[in-house]
């Protein structure tokens, strides 16, 4: 399967409402963090692989053009590779396989957004087509309300457990996310607070959304050559996986979610990964939504289905449970969108290099990442390993 | 990179408008191509497709849109953005990688329902400085016409060649959008859009769908008896402002000299046969020819005007028609790949060329002024 392929350079900005920076100064911050963490400059990168969310989130149309010299790229070959929710994963498949390829043995991959200067769930609402789902759906709550609900109908799942086992994974990750100096919310609250809080479309309450977040990410990608003459401490890529429901919400299961399953699947038999509950150290699950990081758990093989719930309420996925899920705070607390799901990978890449500092797991050898995108129709993979 | 990549089948619809569905586009598009190479769509290894977001579609995520109906419904697939080569150059990347046998590549734009190009070109510019002042793609294209007229004494009536060429490649193409049989002086009556570029020596807006099935060495040899080979790609991205550029040495000449130097090319005047480049506004096709080396710079007037690159020249340009004849901004690049195959394969119709083609250039570009350049080599 291709040639080895390393993660030796992360760089993430400081999340947040980024009003003191420019558009593509905030990708710059990145690409100058991912490169010194990497050791190495701009003219050792062969090639740059960039995404954001679609235009009308950005307020600029093909952004490569307007990021090409805060990406380094002047006088380099780029990709652009777009996925919607998905954009961050699909970026770091785009990496692994230029590298893997033998095209390239250094690529520098950058996802990006600064949400306060655009409106997301505007956006969203055009993923729906214009003729029949544009009416319906007002951006992603909806989609998620009606799989929630779908999943807690499904195997009959008592609706106060289903509340509080959501309650338990926001206020867990809202906690952890003190430990990570890159996140955007942390606060300390109560499961009586996010029960309490706001109702945005049943059964999400505000506490169960995650922020717009202004952020980029950048990796460095490497052939085995590359990572051994550069050094430092590599993550190394261990399997990965898309998958593509069908457009039409209705026409597909969103609870035995096949997308979800079969991507699983496919990187888990590349990885050799037989029992993820045990043979994963961490995941760093997509969560927008807390009832979609729970439906994730079962989908994944972290939890039988319907089990979701038992197990979160008995603490299996909490920093020191069995399977720590988003220990950095997930895409709850912070949420660049271009850049969400390169940030799970950036996380995974953290602890199998041992560098995630305050929300290290302790041993950490073996990660997922994990990106969700379309109106709940796409899942990616990456799993990550501290050894070649 | 010791392993081969094959381009097994290509199909394109027409680029004139219809009221088909764009859904049923797609489908007949990505289905056409699985016939030709007798393949069902399960058996496709992973789908890499083309689009842009909004302007181009009216849809954000388009891709989530057409998954289905572009082969890939439980696939594992990929989306590039605003040049479909760049799909081309992913898809053979997931061959070599070891990962996949086959490839299915789309660039899919319909053309006819959404704004014009320089609507939608406008919002490439930045919020701040460049959208105040209206830049788009024809702005910028016209000052880049205006400092090769100035800097190499290029003439209108040597840029109005172009569109006479061009224009009547695309009465043999069948996909063609706009076809036209003209001479220079009716070209030169055109009427100025912004001087000194003319109506007529800029692209069209056009419908665009063009699927090419891919294959590892293996795969290709068993699914057709004529694999035409990926041999080489190069691309290369300028610098964002303008005014910091050199308008006419821009990123093409680096993008082509990767390409080249994989391809073990190292005249390429006489080692390629034929090249299919974008040119959506005619003067662009001149500086182009420079910059991919196929004469020196400033001599692209000239070396139009030596016939070399008609139709029957020894080195054809566009025989299709080109990207003046029909422009679907995001598929066109790949449109010049398979316009390239189909010359190879001699499967190119009324529009093949009377020499024998074994090696290609396919040429894509976007960006004001062509910011950004790719070039990819296919071959016998």
């Amino acid at each position: 399967m291709g040639r080895p392929v390393a993660i030796i350079g992360i760089g993430q900005t400081k999340h947040g409402r980024r009003n003191d920076v420019t558009y593509p100064d905030l990708v710059r911050e990145a690409v100058i963090a991912a490169l010194k963490d990497a050791g190495i400059t701009p003219d050792d990168i062969d090639g740059v692989v960039s995404g954001t969310m679609p235009s009308m989130m950005e307020g600029v149309a093909l952004t490569h053009f307007y990021f090409a010299d805060a990406l380094r790229s002047v006088g380099k070959p780029i990709l652009k590779t777009e996925t919607c929710g998905t954009t961050g994963i699909s970026l770091a498949q785009t990496g692994y396989y230029w590298v893997a390829s033998g095209m390239a043995d250094l690529v520098l991959v950058v996802g990006s957004e600064k949400m306060h200067e655009g409106d997301s769930q505007a956006t969203m609402s055009t993923v729906a087509d214009p003729f029949w789902f544009r009416y319906f759906i007002a951006g992603a709550p909806g989609v998620f309300s009606m799989q929630a609900q779908e999943w807690t109908a499904r195997y009959k799942i008592d609706e106060d457990k289903v509340r509080d086992a959501a309650a338990r994974v926001s206020v867990d990750h809202h906690k952890d996310a003190f430990d990570n100096p890159c996140a955007h919310i942390k606060v300390d609250i109560s499961m009586d607070d996010v029960k309490e809080s706001r109702l945005i479309v049943y059964p999400i309450r505000l506490w169960d959304v995650c922020p717009n977040s202004d952020g980029a990410c950048a990796l460095i990608f490497a052939s085995a050559e590359k990572a051994k003459k550069i050094g430092g401490k590599s993550a190394w890529v261990k399997g990965l996986s898309f998958c593509g429901d069908e457009y039409w919400y209705g026409d597909s299961d969103k609870v035995h979610w096949e997308c979800a399953i079969q991507a699983a699947k496919e990187a888990y038999n590349m990885a050799g990964i037989k029992n993820p509950r045990k043979d994963l150290d961490v995941a760093e699950i997509y969560n927008p939504f807390t009832f979609i990081e729970l439906l994730h758990y079962e989908c994944f093989g972290f939890s039988d289905f319907g089990k979701a719930c038992d197990d979160t309420l008995n603490g299996v996925f909490a920093r020191g449970g069995e399977l720590p899920c988003d220990p950095s705070g997930g895409v709850l607390c912070t949420n660049p969108i271009g850049a969400t799901a390169l940030v799970r990978v950036a996380e995974a890449a953290l602890q199998v290099t041992g560098k995630a500092g305050a929300h290290q797991i302790d041993g950490a050898k073996l990660a997922l990442a994990h990106g969700l995108g379309g109106a709940s129709e796409f899942n990616g993979l990456m799993i990550l390993g501290s050894k070649m | 990179m010791g392993q081969k990549v094959g381009i097994v089948e290509v199909a394109q619809l027409a680029g004139a408008e219809t009221s088909d569905n764009y859904l049923y586009q797609v489908y007949r598009v990505c289905k056409e191509v699985l016939d030709k190479a007798g393949i069902r769509r399960e058996d496709v290894g992973t789908v890499v497709s083309a689009t842009s977001d909004v302007f181009h579609g009216g849809l954000s995520c388009a891709n989530a849109y057409y998954w289905d109906a572009g082969a890939a419904f439980l696939k594992n697939g990929t989306r590039q953005d605003g040049e479909s080569l760049l799909a081309f150059q992913y898809a053979v990347m997931r061959i070599l990688s070891g990962h996949y046998d086959t490839a299915l590549v789309v660039g899919l734009c319909k053309g006819s329902e959404n704004p014009d190009t320089d609507s939608i070109t406008h919002y490439m510019t930045d919020p701040f400085y460049q959208r105040q002042i209206g830049l788009n793609e024809t702005v910028a294209a016209a000052l880049q016409m205006r400092e090769y007229l100035d800097r190499f004494g290029i003439t209108e009536d040597q840029c109005a060649r172009v569109v006479v060429k061009n224009l009547g490649n695309a009465l043999r193409n069948p996909y063609a959008h706009v076809r036209r049989k003209l001479d220079v002086d009716e070209v030169m009556k055109s009427p100025y859009v912004m001087t000194p570029l003319k109506e007529i020596e800029c692209a069209p807006k056009s419908e665009g769908l063009v699927a090419v099935l891919l294959a590892n060495e293996k795969k290709a040899k068993q699914l057709t008896k004529k694999p035409v080979w990926f041999k080489g790609f190069g691309s290369s991205m300028d610098t964002f402002f303008l005014g910091d550029r050199d308008l006419l040495k821009g990123q093409i000449t680096n993008a082509a000299q990767r390409a080249y130097i994989m391809a073990g090319i190292k005249n390429p005047r006489k080692e390629i046969d034929l090249a299919e480049i974008t040119e959506p506004y005619a003067f662009q096709e001149l500086l182009w020819y420079e910059g991919l080396g196929f004469c020196d710079p400033g001599g692209g007037g000239k070396f139009i005007e030596s016939g070399a690159t008609e139709r029957n020249g020894d080195m054809p340009v566009n025989p299709s028609g080109g990207v003046l004849a029909t422009n679907p901004y995001v598929s066109r690049g790949l449109i010049r790949l398979a316009e390239v195959v189909l010359q190879i394969r001699g499967a190119a119709g009324e529009r093949q060329v009377e020499r024998k083609v074994k090696t290609g250039l396919c040429h894509g570009t976007h960006g004001f002024a062509g910011q950004f350049h790719a070039v990819a080599i296919v071959g016998l």
